[in-house]
């Protein structure tokens, strides 16, 4: 029998007018951990949709288990015991988890689901790796962090031996990265080979034995963990030496731009108090964090203050002045600047073009239009200065189609425009999920700067990192209340992991006080 | 980049005229088929006789025979297209913003019972101007009611989130009711005695109520047309405009792409739909006062047991122009076309006109992958450009 579970040798694919592959070697060894390292674009996914039958090699062939395999489709790629674990959630929205987990591998009598077996299995799979879910919840409403787990879990009940992990911490906890390490370490140890494609450096010094790296398609190095620092990634992963801890001066807080007070939001499906009289001031200057476990009311909270979602009670004030229940483009118009959680969901008109979507919420403004005619000139110079300012890069300039930009690209889009727009208060909910280290730079430099030209920032993440990275002032949510404030400087990740998962609370009455 | 910026929207452009004429040639393979199939089945039509059929459909009005009867036929084709265009837009502005209006007969049938009871209701003008006047107070009205017809679907949609496909059905069968009714009801007063048709309501003309020709019977001698082609022409272009290059057609726009994404924007998600809703009525009520303001076309007003054909065959029209209004016109003169060939067909050979209906189904049915074959088309190119952008 081969050493090795996969083996990919001398793969080329080449798409018209780029060679996303270029002769690149990776080998799987049985039971250990591999990372697979580079930027967006560097050609991972390309590579691990050869592997898994969504394209074909122009050359270079694979093995598994020593044996030349041709594997033509996902199919294909199941019957060689390859799982996989996408970056974007191939979940089935009006499924529940349950479904979604059994899809395609369902056991039947007679023609009739036999859910009652798989729900067993699935529910002692997830206790057995502390997955969390609800297995009769439809995936439409659950959050990010519990359709990952969905994802996962499938994965798992398919029982495949080679398990592909495709950015899978982006939306979990310090905690449940951690414990998703530990079931990594279980899986490998139980002979499971596991590729971990990653670009968070301290999670593959973590967990991977070692580290194939990528840049611009091509095969750069592969590297033993314990051989190498993060730094030494970085670089390789680069090309260059970057900075990983945001160099910002500290922040000089002036006038209070938004004031939330007492604010209830109803869960739409449960009608429980979502967010539960969570009360906050972000003040011009600083940058405020709300720290916390996904689905402890961020959501909530961030939609019902931006106004896609309806306020039960409380008031949310903006300069000054009650827009609790002004309309959204009065938000837009008066100051708020609003980098959505979810960019296709919301921040892009994926089907428009990238100029289109740069003028998403000024198509009106006299500047773009007169009697109602959109003045395509100016919307194509407005366009083509911010694509140049922030560095957006794209196929076609400002007449690419959205959908066909890279992710981090598209983010880039999103933030030249919420930064462009005249603002003084700017929310960010998890503004660099799924991106890679350069782009993460290069957004929290941008927020930095947009906090020091005198905005209140608004941010929430579930990356401990960003939170300590970013802040100068912390909130912790906890089921839709703020249980405690902190000074980055002053706390460590384990405090805030306590907060987060509600094992202890500050009076908040007290410290609201101090904070004014 | 500027030539290439030119390149992409052009091949954009192209991908949908080649998948739409890809639709046409296969059901028209498919239709000739059918032919050949037939002629085995009755030994008294030759196998070479498929081949002359499909010729005769395809090419339309010219197999008619001489020039005079071509150019009857042309002429009558052309005002035929009228409502067709007219219901075609209706059904591509509603799926532009991301609804099915498959209320278009309702909102046709209303804009024609407005139209023909307002026209119908003055005695006959003592001049060509107080006729204009009436011909456009009727016009307008059809235009109005069908937009109210419209956007109670819209409203429902907006407001109570029900789906508009199932109001617009029930929209189309009240609208059908109501219709039988009203004619029923006032009795004799628009239905002419004379008439051998007695649930027909016709002549429009006896009050000198119709559409103005521009000298367009004489170049088609014998054929009832009218400008309304050339109306709906300039519909159709206003709403291309409308929906290309205003603020108000970009924001239906975003509303169809990403209802989420243009409520983040601040765009009235629900106002959108109800306006795009009315919009879609007010175009197939149109359609349907042009065509009976034409003064020669008959209405059947006890209508209650079924639904104009014109407001479903709006559908295909929309699906094989790719919902893009320009395309419309073509499409909509496209379906027209095979149809008088599928007349021809029933006339110069030995196909009965059952089978001309069924060739014409077939390319109608074979429209509906337009959509399919134009996102094979574009999908190669989505990702060779996805893997341009990340360089």
């Amino acid at each position: 029998m081969s050493e090795y579970a996969i083996e990919m040798l001398n793969i080329t694919k080449e798409f018209p007018g780029i060679r996303a592959n270029d002769n690149i070697t990776l080998r799987l060894r049985k039971g250990e951990i591999l990372a697979l390292l580079g930027e967006n674009g560097a050609g991972k996914s390309t590579l691990m949709s050869i592997l898994f039958g969504l394209y074909q090699a122009d050359s270079g062939k694979i093995l598994v288990n020593g044996k030349e395999v041709h594997i033509k489709d996902p199919n294909d790629a199941n019957k060689y015991g390859i799982g996989m674990d996408h970056q974007h959630f191939k979940l089935v929205e009006v499924f529940t988890v349950l479904e979604n987990i059994i899809l395609g591998c369902e056991t039947t009598k007679f023609g009739f689901l036999q859910l009652k077996e798989a729900r067993e299995k699935v529910v002692a799979l997830s206790k057995k790796y502390g997955l969390y879910v609800d297995p009769d919840a439809l995936v439409e409403d659950i959050t990010v962090g519990m359709q990952q787990r969905t994802e996962i879990l499938r994965m798992l009940y398919k029982n495949n031996d080679i398990l592909i992990f495709d950015e899978p911490t982006a939306v979990l906890t310090p905690q449940e990265i951690d414990e998703l390490m530990k079931i990594m370490k279980e899986l490998a140890k139980d002979g499971k080979s596991i590729l971990f494609i990653s670009h968070k450096l301290n999670e593959i010094m973590k967990v991977a034995d070692r580290c194939t790296i990528l840049r611009k398609g091509k095969y750069i190095d592969t590297v033993d963990i314990k051989d190498v620092d993060p730094e030494k990634l970085s670089e390789l992963m680069v090309g260059r030496k970057i900075n990983l801890v945001s160099n910002k001066k500290p922040a000089e807080p002036k006038e209070t731009v938004l004031e939330v007070k007492d604010l209830v939001v109803k869960d739409k499906i449960h009608g429980i108090n979502a967010v539960n009289h969570a009360s906050l001031k972000v003040r011009a200057g600083e940058i405020v964090c709300i720290a916390g476990i996904d689905g402890n009311g961020q959501h909530e909270f961030i939609n019902a203050v931006t106004g896609l979602m309806p306020i039960e009670s409380g008031h949310v004030i903006l300069n000054g002045e009650d827009i609790s229940h002004k309309s959204i483009r009065y938000k837009n118009t008066h100051g708020m600047s609003h980098i959505p959680e979810d960019r296709h969901k919301h921040g892009l008109v994926l089907d428009y073009s990238l100029e289109q979507n740069m003028v998403l919420q000024r198509y009106f403004e006299d500047e773009f239009q007169t009697v109602g005619f959109i003045k395509d000139n100016d919307v194509r110079g407005y366009a083509n200065r911010l694509i140049e300012q922030y560095d957006v890069r794209s196929g076609q300039g400002p007449i690419t189609i959205s959908r066909t930009m890279s992710g981090g690209n598209q983010q880039k889009a999103i933030i030249a425009r919420e930064l462009d727009r005249k603002h003084n208060l700017l929310i960010a909910v998890q503004p660099t999920r799924g991106l890679d280290v350069g782009a993460i730079e290069y957004i929290h430099n941008q927020i930095i700067k947009s906090r020091d030209s005198g905005a209140g920032v608004l941010l929430v993440s579930f990356e401990l990192e960003e939170v300590m990275n970013l802040s100068d002032r912390i909130l912790v949510m906890h089921n839709g209340e703020i249980v405690g404030e902190f000074d980055p400087k002053k706390t460590d990740i384990q405090e805030l992991g306590l907060y987060m998962a509600g094992a202890k609370r500050q009076n908040m009455g007290e410290t609201k006080e101090s904070a004014v | 980049m500027n030539t290439k910026n030119k390149n992409m929207k052009s091949i954009a452009a192209l991908d949908s005229i080649i998948a739409s004429l890809v639709c046409i040639l296969g059901g028209l393979l498919v239709g000739t088929v059918v032919l050949l199939l037939l002629s085995i089945v009755y030994p008294s039509i030759p196998a070479s006789e498929a081949i002359r059929g499909i010729q005769i459909v395809l090419a339309g009005p010219l197999s008619s025979g001489n020039v005079r009867s071509i150019l009857f036929n042309l002429g009558d084709m052309l005002l035929e297209t009228t409502p067709l265009m007219m219901t075609g837009l209706s059904v591509a502005i509603a799926f532009k913003t991301g609804l099915f209006n498959i209320g278009a007969p309702g909102q046709y049938l209303m804009g024609a019972m407005s139209s023909l009871l307002i026209a119908l209701s003055f005695p006959k003008p003592n001049n060509a101007g107080s006729a204009l006047l009436i011909w456009l107070l009727a016009f307008l009205s059809g235009a109005v009611l069908g937009a109210l017809w419209g956007a109670i679907p819209g409203l429902l949609k907006a407001v109570f989130n029900i789906n508009e496909v199932i109001v617009c059905i029930m929209t189309n069968w009240i609208a059908a009711n109501i219709v039988s009714w009203v004619f029923y009801s006032t009795g004799d007063r628009f239905i002419n005695t004379a008439e051998v048709k007695t649930q027909f309501i016709r002549k429009t003309f006896t009050n000198n109520i119709e559409t103005a020709k521009f000298g367009l019977d004489k170049v088609f001698p014998g054929s009832n047309i009218d400008i309304s082609i050339f109306i709906t022409i300039i519909i159709a272009i206003i709403i291309y405009i409308i929906l290309e290059k205003t603020t108000f057609g970009y924001e239906l726009k975003a509303c169809g792409y990403n209802r989420n994404a243009s409520k983040y924007a601040g765009m009235s998600e629900k106002r959108n739909i109800v306006y795009s809703m009315a919009i879609a009525g007010a175009l197939a009520g149109i359609g349907s006062s042009l065509w009976f303001l034409n003064g020669q076309n008959e209405f059947l007003w006890n209508t209650y047991l079924s639904l104009p054909s014109e407001g479903f065959n709006g559908i295909p029209c929309a699906l094989l122009a790719s919902n893009n209004p320009i395309g419309v016109i073509f499409t909509s003169i496209f379906l027209r076309w095979i149809e008088r060939g599928g007349f021809n067909l029933s006339g110069f050979t030995d196909y009965n006109e059952y089978v001309s209906a069924l060739i014409i189904a077939v390319i109608i049915y074979f429209s509906g992958f337009s959509k399919y074959i134009k996102d094979k088309l574009s999908k190669s190119r989505t990702e060779k450009i996805i893997k341009e952008g990340n360089e």
